[in-house]
């Protein structure tokens, strides 16, 4: 029996008519998923563009700062030979006690930081820092600039509002300030201990006519540079407990002045120590200063053809507990903290600023949040004067009580 | 004066003495305890939520040229605080 020729040849058509329909199906498939892909793909694409522009890039610009403000009362009472003053003043903000200061961050990668912080202190608007940081290595930062001298631990890290504890700031500790300059500073393991070192060049202070020192300002005084130094330990572990040294050494003679060879020399110890004791933190702050500046005559006041002298030694120091019961299981009392302060500051005997200053203050602080704070600060003040009266100076004794409800916040 | 001297020779012997290494124990410190141990030096130590990643790496930068932190502190922190 033989294959039927026209069979095969039917049979042969219908296997190739369903085969081109299958190929026709499967090219007829690919072009559909062709088209999804089409908008698959531009939808990935537009989402890919979306994304980059979120994408931060290796630059980044951040506004933050502080603003303080409240009210202060005052009664002081003046003791004289021969007579008593005594005299009552409040004011809503006055230039020690009211600040606002914006402060502006940008940040290039993690090498590059540039700081600037104006300040409006209710009076003047000046400058607090302004400088740029180069993060060159772990444990070397070099700055240059305007910024705060590293010298004791209160100016640099302690004096902001929303971070004092206490509405004022200590007498005597404002010195040296800020100045321009060049810096270079960094922090270091060592062992379970930690190190760090601050040195700074810079313009330097002023001498003024009747020995007083003061910062140089934007021009510079003369052709010498001062030096700034403040090396610190942090024996614990735990970072709690932080001693530093500080030093500065400069001429702060104007030039062609009859003070040429005036210098100063200017030492600290500053002290922090920070402690949890369940349920209390305690909080230990303390500096003390000590300025000298070499014998000069001054020219009197009362008489230009007379020159005076006096031991130019100034000294200050305060010694600051505060404990707070963060612990406590009472959400008004943990965020409560009760503040004590002692300041000790004598200027020269004989000179016409000389005095021996003496205060307490007793503050207490409700923390709104970590960073806003209400502050009632109540602080009394002892002064007898040490002043040469031959040369204009004014003896007698200021007993002086402020009260402060002040409001303080970082942004 | 002569105290201050001391003082700072006694720094820098102990700088010598023990070198610039840290400790196995606080190398292993998280950022999280790191945060707690070296914000409240001078502050109340800051909420992670009250700032975004790249707010929080520029402060970070900004603190540790005021609390003069190690860059491995710096960093642990900075990582501590961008987890939300």
């Amino acid at each position: 029996m033989g294959i039927n020729p026209v069979k095969l040849l039917f049979r042969i058509a219908i296997a190739g008519g369903l085969f081109l329909i299958n190929e026709n199906n499967l090219i007829a498939q690919d072009s559909t998923l062709t088209a999804d892909d089409s908008a698959l793909n531009a939808q990935v694409a537009t989402l890919s563009d979306q994304v980059s522009a979120l994408q931060k890039g290796d630059s980044h610009f951040l506004v933050a700062g502080l603003t303080t403000f409240g009210f202060v009362a005052n009664r002081t009472v003046t003791s004289f030979a021969g007579g008593r003053q005594e005299t009552k003043t409040n004011s809503m903000g006055d230039a020690d006690h009211y600040e606002l200061s914006p402060m502006f961050l940008w940040r290039h990668t993690d090498k590059l930081l540039v700081e600037f912080e104006p300040s409006f202190n209710g009076y003047t608007l000046g400058v607090n820092w302004a400088d740029v940081s180069y993060f060159a290595a772990p444990g070397v930062i070099l700055r240059a600039g305007y910024f705060v001298l590293p010298f004791g631990i209160y100016n640099k890290r302690l004096a902001a509002g929303w971070i004092d504890k206490l509405a004022s700031d200590p007498q005597g500790i404002d010195l040296p300030g800020s100045d321009f300059g060049v810096e270079i500073c960094g922090g270091l393991p060592l062992g379970n201990m930690k190190w760090s070192y601050d040195l700074s060049l810079t313009n330097g202070l002023q001498l003024l006519p009747d020995g007083e020192i003061q910062d140089v300002g934007i021009a510079d005084n003369n052709n010498n540079k001062t030096i700034t130094g403040r090396l610190a330990l942090l024996p614990l572990s735990n970072s709690s407990l932080e001693i530093g040294i500080s030093g500065l050494q400069g001429n702060v003679a104007d030039a062609g002045s009859g003070y040429s060879h005036a210098n100063v020399s200017m030492y600290a110890l500053d002290l922090d120590y920070v402690k949890n004791i369940n349920p209390l933190l305690i909080n230990i702050k303390g500096q003390s200063n000590l300025i000298r500046v070499t014998p000069q005559r001054y020219l009197n006041p009362q008489d230009s053809a007379q020159t005076y002298t006096f031991d130019n030694t100034s000294s200050s120091t305060f010694l600051q507990l505060s404990v707070r019961p963060v612990m406590s299981g009472n959400a008004i009392l943990k965020n409560l903290e009760f503040a004590f302060r002692f300041v000790n500051y004598i200027t020269p005997a004989n000179s016409l600023w000389g005095q021996r200053y003496t205060e307490e203050d007793l503050g207490l602080d409700y923390w709104l949040s970590w960073r806003s704070v209400l502050k009632f600060s109540y602080e009394l003040s002892h002064s007898v004067s040490t002043s040469d009266l031959s040369i204009g100076g004014t003896g007698g004794t200021t007993d002086s009580a402020n009260m402060y409800l002040q409001f303080s916040t970082e942004f | 004066m002569t105290w201050v001297i001391i003082g700072m020779f006694g720094i820098l012997a102990a700088i010598l003495i023990n070198g610039c290494a840290e400790s196995q124990q606080v190398a292993a410190k998280s950022g999280a305890q790191l945060w707690a141990e070296n914000c409240q030096r001078c502050h109340n130590t800051p909420s992670p939520s009250d700032f975004s990643s790249s707010q929080w790496k520029t402060i970070g930068m900004h603190m540790q040229t005021r609390a003069l932190l190690t860059n491995e502190e710096r960093d642990k922190i900075i990582g501590f605080l961008q987890q939300k």
